[in-house]
């Protein structure tokens, strides 16, 4: 019997170091994620955050679409949910880029950039980062004012949970700097972007092109100032026209969508009119098209059920939309008579376009009218109008506009110096239809196209079109001190009240 | 123990006056519930000194002086029975359980039984019979109302829903407060497989509804942290013990059957106006377009019969087409048999079960199965080794789970939205496939593609879980003497779900359709053992042991994710043009050791310690030990001291223990993960975590002090237990959420210290007790007060969920309790309303606390009468101390639908308030205006959707009648019952419009009291049949 108790009373104390010390190691491995990496080549987390500027579903529904598109009047919709179209609040759809862009690209260039910054082995990665945040950037602060920058995307590194919104003003001057030193870095030899550039999917580890890619934003970023400091805005655009933009369609910035094989490959605007097609082609653009006898019309329209081109009016819903038609009030209006856009330009594979180079060239006509530039205002106008009619060939064949077509618009609609303002104001908006983020931030710069804002029952701008968005409401709760301070110095978050550089003229 | 043996020790002495007896009655005692003889039972005849007890076999002999002799036959822990002796010789009596009465002997931590007198804490019990015939599917929902303390909620969901069960509130921020189950010492998995959000989802249900209740002998709730002290860090929210069935000694096989089946119906509360149809503005369709614009609008005008356009192009009378939820709803229907048998001799025993529950749910087309197969076997070998082992099979299988919250897919939404003069009916479409349109694709009844037909949702929308679970254990004991002992377990929780979630071709919002293929595999593995001494010295008695345990869990999730269907209504993941395939898999594991020393003196002095350390996989190597102490002891007075007659028992208790807890894997480094396919021949990779790592995390520790009595008068008919608590949750693992705009959600902190403080009081009462006529009532009561006292440096609170109006916040926020409701209200100025300029309301401009999401108050009180052999048992349920954000009113008021939107379509609104800057102004909003000022409020005044969400419900009803043994006696039934059992029969107290203060969409945590368009709370209703053979 003792024996035996000696015998089970070893076996316990065996039992005692298993369960315990020796088990340590065993223990800690356990947390060790086997579907995790440690360590990961920032190269690819640059490609997914080029995805993640292309934009998801969310966000390109909400803010490209049913905000920008329709405030701008590219697009219109009967619905009240495309609230843009009637200039009415929904907070989920009024926040959706803020919501999205933060914990998506602005997280993942904020890592590529503090794992990059100080490694001079990964100069191009570091260098397309600063790029790519600016460009990210730049879209968030058009679209909101103050927002939160220099403390954004760092959780992690600084531990700054409650990021403070930064001034416009001082987010401008930083973009402009990193965009300035962003090509410093940039070293051909290096083989960050993996074999043949793989991992740089805009230019393919072309660094030339994102030097001209830098210096086209910037001309785009320094022109926006215009209103409020033209004379940083001069040195900005003089400075990216001496640095070398753009120079041919080869240059656009772009990413190359595909079928998929998930939602991450697919282009987001492609994605929103597989589920979403209720949105017509706005009156506004498509008369504009049809009474120039643009050529565009179309590549960027379909004809409606009668076989003709027609726009739908912005600001109406299915019942005022009678009164507008002239119908009686017990029949309807079917949103078969309009024009919608050409399905070829929203396939989940069709390309997005970040920057083209028409824009770069209607941006250096207007510098040249402003004598900043000692180009030809004409020439840059007719090389934009061509080069906007040219690239929508990537679109595919039924974007695609012959020569012959464009000679025959620039012969008719020949370019007036007199005009020349708004001639720009309006090719650029044309030529930024589906970058509707670029295309309202461009009209509330300019003021061109002149559009006539609707007036919905209930809309919350007194019937202006808005000047900016609402912050995402989520801030108010989990950031409120800081956005709070935002309000304070940019004015009340309203979509009447005007940002830094959209100065009241 | 002591208590009986006085009993059995007078009974016997009296029996030496039994030497006049005239004539000699025998028979045989046996329990009701297990069929069993019961030995040890007192016999006495009425008005005499005469007596006797059954011997081993349950039998007795006595000696009564005549025909009218009756015999008074009871036993501590049944109800007492008188039998008139009349001209029988025999008389056999079948003695049914008191449930009242508290057993001496109750289950503590790591299955160590001990006498409820020596415990420094409160244990709660419930008997098995309790849950078996009104019962519940999910285990959890069964205890509703029972235990003092035990807060139990479960989702608006149906059959398979999981449950939320909290034992004296929530004690941790972030992690989860669900307790831990053990199933006969052994710990079982209960992780909530998935839950709506705000964005929809379904209720995946939960780990207890594998449970079958007619396995389950016994339960009992370690509520404080020093009854749980030894499961350490998985202690922190209580533990749940189950004890099942298991064979006992008895001649030849026992069988018994037992049948139940119920209906259900839903309860329906709504009262929606049925005067204004579809339309916008007071003005009716003229168009389909129009009547699809206002699919779910109904600020049309008035209902007055003539022909309107609807969502289908089909004009019929403007009239109000009756209840859409009498006419969408099915009545459920729940049958379930359970076969057991059971038998064995000193030296063994074994019970096997089987059991099979079919359920058609209310919603139609959804419904659940159950199968379930328990074996438990007990054996000596020789004198010293004892043997256990359990094994529970089940599978499950789960259709259609409804989806709640938002409207995609959910039938609910588009039931409770809908106009008056839209019949549901006429949703159908095409009989052979309902929802669907001549092309086969969703009818649409909205041009809002996300306002799913409810027959679509209901009928073409699909998805199914089945559940194959294992879960073992296996005991080997030895006793070196009779006072020291061995023991070494392993138990196993084993199982996997094949999930399959598809959205058909052709759904509105979704047009090429897509689906999801997963599985998921969950295992839990506990090693254990214990060495354990019980010897008395004296009057010092000792009960001794130490012991430790390894724990080993993973959880594995497969899916393919296939979307856009190339061939249309083939929806197969392999004509999904989209597909994805995902793999997670976390694990963790505990390593433990733990001992505890009881002694007492002369067994009314207790005296109790415990330690455990346990050491986590989930924390850095330097901070991944913790201890856990606890102390208790207990003073029986009435043992010690003389004490007047009338005093039955009395115990006074207090104890103090730590416990704690760690965190989720994966929580302490940043980690990549790469994303997709890739693009293009690029890799893409992010960043695993959405919320931020931290290396430095501690274990989160929970402290509690607990004191209380335990009071029994008039020979145990009055008891009263009384437990005070003050638990402190420091250094609390949250994951505090932060603006987004810092890249992450949230951050994995040590940050938070709570407090929850109560009461709980037990009281049991037999009123009346005669030979034929029993009255016992138990009543049970919790206050709980629960204050989040501190967050990290700058963080005023943490966020949990929204509601999808997204304008009602759950936060748990300084100095308030845990789960608050936050919104905001109209502003006001000077105490005045704030108008625009139009006269619609503003809104606060400050998010501010509405109310609280989880009672604070619970109570139950059950009523049980027998007569003869007639039972009649009720419990109420009672809840108050919560508010629930009523998303379905807020719905109703945004779209016409609710009663209170009638006021001034014909006249308009005519009020006065203040204007946005102060000044009194009087309103006018004009009749077609009218829906502008309810939407606003629905849009941004979230106060008016706030409820008091307290209720009082008739939750359980049990009619029985037991067939009396002398009709038996020439059949082969050993015993057989019939009862009416109902739950959830009548909402008896609730202040909340339409809908039902219980239904919340989730049972997670973080949106406790939010609703939005759950499936109707249901009451069940039908019969029990149990017959032994």
């Amino acid at each position: 019997m003792k024996i035996l108790s000696y015998k089970i009373a070893s076996l316990l104390l065996a039992g005692l170091f298993m369960v315990s010390s020796c088990d340590t190691d065993e223990l800690i491995e356990l947390n060790e994620n086997p579907n995790a990496a440690t360590e990961i080549d920032p190269s690819y987390m640059l490609a997914n955050a080029m995805l993640r500027v292309s934009g998801d579903r969310y966000e390109s529904w909400r803010g490209i679409l049913i905000y920008s598109s329709t405030m701008i009047q590219h697009m219109a919709a009967l619905q009240t949910y495309w609230a843009g179209d009637k200039y009415l609040y929904n907070n989920q759809y009024s926040g959706a880029l803020f919501e999205s862009a933060y914990p998506n690209y602005v997280k993942l260039l904020g890592a590529v950039l503090e794992q990059t910054k100080d490694d001079p082995t990964k100069g191009n990665v570091y260098g397309i980062a600063r790029i790519m945040w600016v460009l990210g950037m730049s879209r968030l602060t058009d679209m909101y004012g103050d927002i939160p920058y220099s403390e954004a995307g760092r959780g992690f590194y600084d531990n700054t949970y409650s990021p403070q919104y930064d001034a416009q003003s001082a987010i401008y001057a930083d973009m402009l700097m990193q965009l300035e030193q962003a090509p410093s870095t940039f070293d051909a030899s290096l083989n960050d972007l993996g074999a043949d550039g793989v991992q740089d999917i805009m230019f393919g580890g072309n660094m030339g092109k994102w030097e001209k890619f830098a210096n086209s934003l910037m001309l785009r970023l320094g022109m926006r100032l215009i209103k409020v400091d033209p004379a940083m805005a001069q040195e900005y655009v003089t400075k990216a026209i001496a640095g070398g933009v753009m120079e041919n369609n080869a240059d656009i910035a772009y990413i190359q969508h595909t079928d998929g094989p998930e939602g991450i490959n697919q282009n987001g605007l492609g994605q929103v009119f597989l589920a979403d097609d209720i949105q017509r082609l706005s009156a506004t653009f498509l008369n504009m098209l049809t009474n120039t006898n643009d050529p565009r019309l179309m590549a960027f329209a379909t004809t409606n059920v009668d076989g003709i081109y027609k726009g739908l009016p912005n600001g109406y819903d299915a019942t005022t939309i009678k009164v507008y038609e002239g119908v009686p009030a017990d029949s309807s209006v079917s949103i078969e008579l309009y024009s919608t856009t050409n399905p070829d330009m929203v396939k989940v594979s069709s390309p997005m376009f970040f920057q083209t180079y028409a824009e770069v060239e209607f941006l250096l006509a207007e510098a040249a009218l402003r004598g900043w530039h000692s180009g030809n205002a004409a020439e840059h106008y007719n090389n934009g109008v061509t080069a906007a009619m040219e690239y929508l060939s990537m679109y595919g064949e039924s974007t695609t506009i012959t020569a012959e077509a464009i000679d025959q618009y620039l012969a008719e609609n020949p370019f007036s110096e007199a005009a020349g303002m708004e001639m720009i104001g309006e090719q650029y908006w044309i030529a930024t239809f589906l970058n509707e983020y670029e295309s309202w931030a461009n009209w509330r710069r300019t003021g061109y196209p002149v559009l006539t804002p609707v007036s919905y029952p209930g809309n919350i701008t007194n019937g202006q079109i808005p000047r900016r968005l609402r912050y995402f409401e989520n801030e108010y709760g989990s950031n409120g001190d800081a956005v709070n301070a935002a309000i304070a110095r940019q004015g009340p978050d309203e979509f009447t009240t005007r940002m830094w550089w959209d100065v009241s003229e | 123990m002591a208590l009986r043996s006085v009993l059995i020790l007078s009974c016997l002495l009296l029996l030496g006056n039994a030497a006049f007896a005239q004539r000699n009655v025998t028979g045989t005692i046996t329990d009701l519930s297990t069929d069993e003889s019961l030995p040890g039972v007192n016999i006495l005849v009425q008005g005499t000194t005469l007596g006797t007890v059954t011997n081993v076999e349950g039998s007795y002999t006595i000696s009564v002086p005549d025909e009218n002799s009756i015999l008074v036959i009871s036993s501590v822990g049944y109800e007492t029975v008188e039998e008139k002796v009349g001209n029988r010789s025999t008389i056999d009596v079948v003695l049914s359980p008191d449930l009242t009465q508290l057993g001496e002997v109750v289950v503590t931590a790591l299955g160590v039984e001990k006498q409820r007198k020596s415990l420094g804490y409160s244990v709660s019990e419930v008997k098995g019979e309790s849950l078996v015939q009104a019962r519940e599917i999910n285990l959890g929902n069964a205890l509703s109302g029972r235990v003092a303390g035990v807060n139990v909620s479960s989702a608006a969901t149906g059959p398979a829903g999981s449950s939320r069960v909290v034992i004296r509130g929530s004690s941790s921020l972030g992690g989860n407060n669900n307790p831990l189950y053990v199933v006969d010492g052994v710990p079982i998995d209960n992780t909530q497989l998935g839950a709506a959000g705000m964005w929809g989802g379904t209720d995946s249900g939960d780990g207890l509804s594998s449970i079958n209740p007619d396995d389950i002998a016994e339960i009992s709730v370690l509520k404080g942290n020093t009854a749980a002290a030894l499961y350490g860090s998985r202690a922190s929210n209580g533990v749940i013990l189950i004890t099942t069935k298991k064979g006992t000694a008895r001649k030849g096989i026992g069988v018994e059957v037992n049948s139940n089946l119920v209906f259900e119906n839903i309860i329906n509360n709504f009262d929606f106006q049925q005067e204004y149809g579809h339309g916008s503005r007071g003005v009716k369709p003229v168009t389909q377009d129009e009547a699809l614009s206002y699919g779910n609008v109904s600020w049309g005008d008035q209902l007055d019969g003539s022909d309107v356009i609807q969502f289908d192009g089909v004009s019929r009378p403007y009239s109000y087409t009756g209840d859409p939820y009498k006419k969408f709803y099915e009545t459920g229907l729940t049958f379930t048999n359970t076969l057991s048998l059971y038998g064995g001799n000193e030296d063994a025993n074994y019970r096997f079960s089987a059991s099979n529950l079919d359920n058609d749910a209310v919603m139609p087309n959804a419904g659940y199965n159950r199968k379930n197969f328990t074996m438990n076997v007990n054996g000596k070998f020789g004198e010293r080794f004892t043997f256990s082992a359990k094994a529970q099979y089940s599978i499950e299988n789960t259709e259609n789970r409804p989806r709640l919250s938002d409207s995609p897919g959910n039938a609910n939404f588009a039931v409770g939205t809908l106009p008056p003069s839209i019949d549901v009916t006429d949703a159908q479409g095409d009989p052979a496939k309902l929802g669907a349109n001549a092309e086969g694709v969703e009818l649409p009844i909205s041009s809002n593609i996300y306002l799913t037909n409810p027959y679509w949702g209901a009928y073409q929308f699909q998805n199914s879980d089945d559940r194959q679970r294992m879960i073992g254990s296996a005991i080997l004991r030895y006793d070196f003497t009779d006072w020291l002992y061995l023991q070494g377990r392993v138990g196993l929780d084993h199982y996997n779900v094949r999930i399959t979630n598809l959205e058909p071709y052709g759904t509105a919002y979704k047009t090429l359709g897509g689906v999801v293929e997963g599985k998921r595999t969950v295992q839990e593995v506990n090693a254990d053992f214990l060495l354990g001494v019980d010897k008395q010295f004296g009057s010092i008695g000792l009960n001794a042991f130490v012991g430790g345990n390894q724990m080993r869990r993973f959880d594995e999730n497969m899916s393919i994710n296939g979307q856009n269907f190339n061939i249309p209504f083939f929806s197969a993941v392999s004509n999904a043009a989209n597909q994805s395939p995902s793999l997670t898999y976390n694990q963790k594991g505990i390593n433990s050791l733990y001992g505890s020393v009881e002694v007492n003196y002369n067994e009314f002095l207790y005296l109790t310690v415990t330690g455990r350390n346990d050491w986590f996989s989930t924390l850095a190597p330097d901070k991944n030990s913790i201890f856990y102490p606890s102390v208790g002891g207990s003073f029986v007075f009435s043992e010690a001291l003389a004490m007047p007659s009338w005093v039955s028992f009395g115990k006074v208790r207090a104890a103090w223990a730590q416990v704690g807890g760690d965190t989720d894997p994966y929580n302490i480094d940043l980690t990549y993960s790469l994303v997709g396919q890739g693009h293009q021949g690029a890799a893409l990779a992010g960043i695993s975590q959405e919320n931020i790592p931290n290396a430095n995390l501690q274990p989160l520790s929970v402290t509690e002090t607990e004191v209380g009595f335990d009071l029994r008068f008039f020979e145990d008919r009055l008891g009263v237990d009384f437990a005070y608590y003050d638990r402190n949750t420091e250094n609390d693992i949250v994951s505090a959420s932060i603006s987004s705009t810092s890249g992450y959600n949230g951050v994995v902190v040590n940050i938070g210290e709570m407090r929850n403080s109560g009461i709980e009081l037990l009281v049991t009462g037999q009123p009346v007790v005669t030979s034929n006529f029993t009255w016992e009532v138990v009543f049970n009561m919790a206050q709980n007060n629960n204050e989040v006292l501190q967050l990290a440096e700058g963080i005023e609170f943490l966020s949990g969920d929204q509601a999808r109006s997204q304008n009602v916040f759950v936060r748990h926020a300084i100095g308030y309790p845990y789960a608050s409701i936050w919104g905001r209200r109209q502003k006001t100025i000077d105490g005045q309303k704030v108008y625009d300029a139009d006269g619609l309301p503003v809104r606060s401009d400050d998010i501010e606390l509405l109310g609280n999401g989880v009672h604070d108050f619970t109570s139950g009180i059950t009523n049980s009468f027998r007569y003869k052999n007639f039972t009649f048992s009720a419990l109420i349920d009672i809840k108050t101390g919560a508010d629930l954000f009523s998303g379905t009113n807020l719905t109703a008021y945004g779209q016409g639908l609710h009663k209170a939107t009638l006021e001034g379509r014909e006249t308009g609104l005519t009020f006065s308030g203040v204007n946005e800057n102060g000044e009194a102004t009087t309103f006018n909003i004009a009749p077609e205006n009218v829906q502008d000022y309810y939407s606003r409020l629905a849009s941004d005044i979230t106060d008016e959707f706030m409820y008091d969400a307290s209720f009082a419900k008739l939750r359980s009803v049990q009619i029985g009648y037991t067939l009396p043994s002398s009709l038996l006696s020439n059949t082969p039934f050993a015993a057989a019952s019939v009862s009416f059992v109902g739950r959830n029969l009548l909402l008896l107290w609730s202040n909340v419009d339409n809908t039902d203060p219980e239904s919340t969409y989730s049972t997670t945590n973080n949106s406790q009291g939010l609703e939005w368009f759950g499936i109707p709370q249901y009451r069940t209703y039908g019969f029990n049949v149990n017959i032994k053979f």
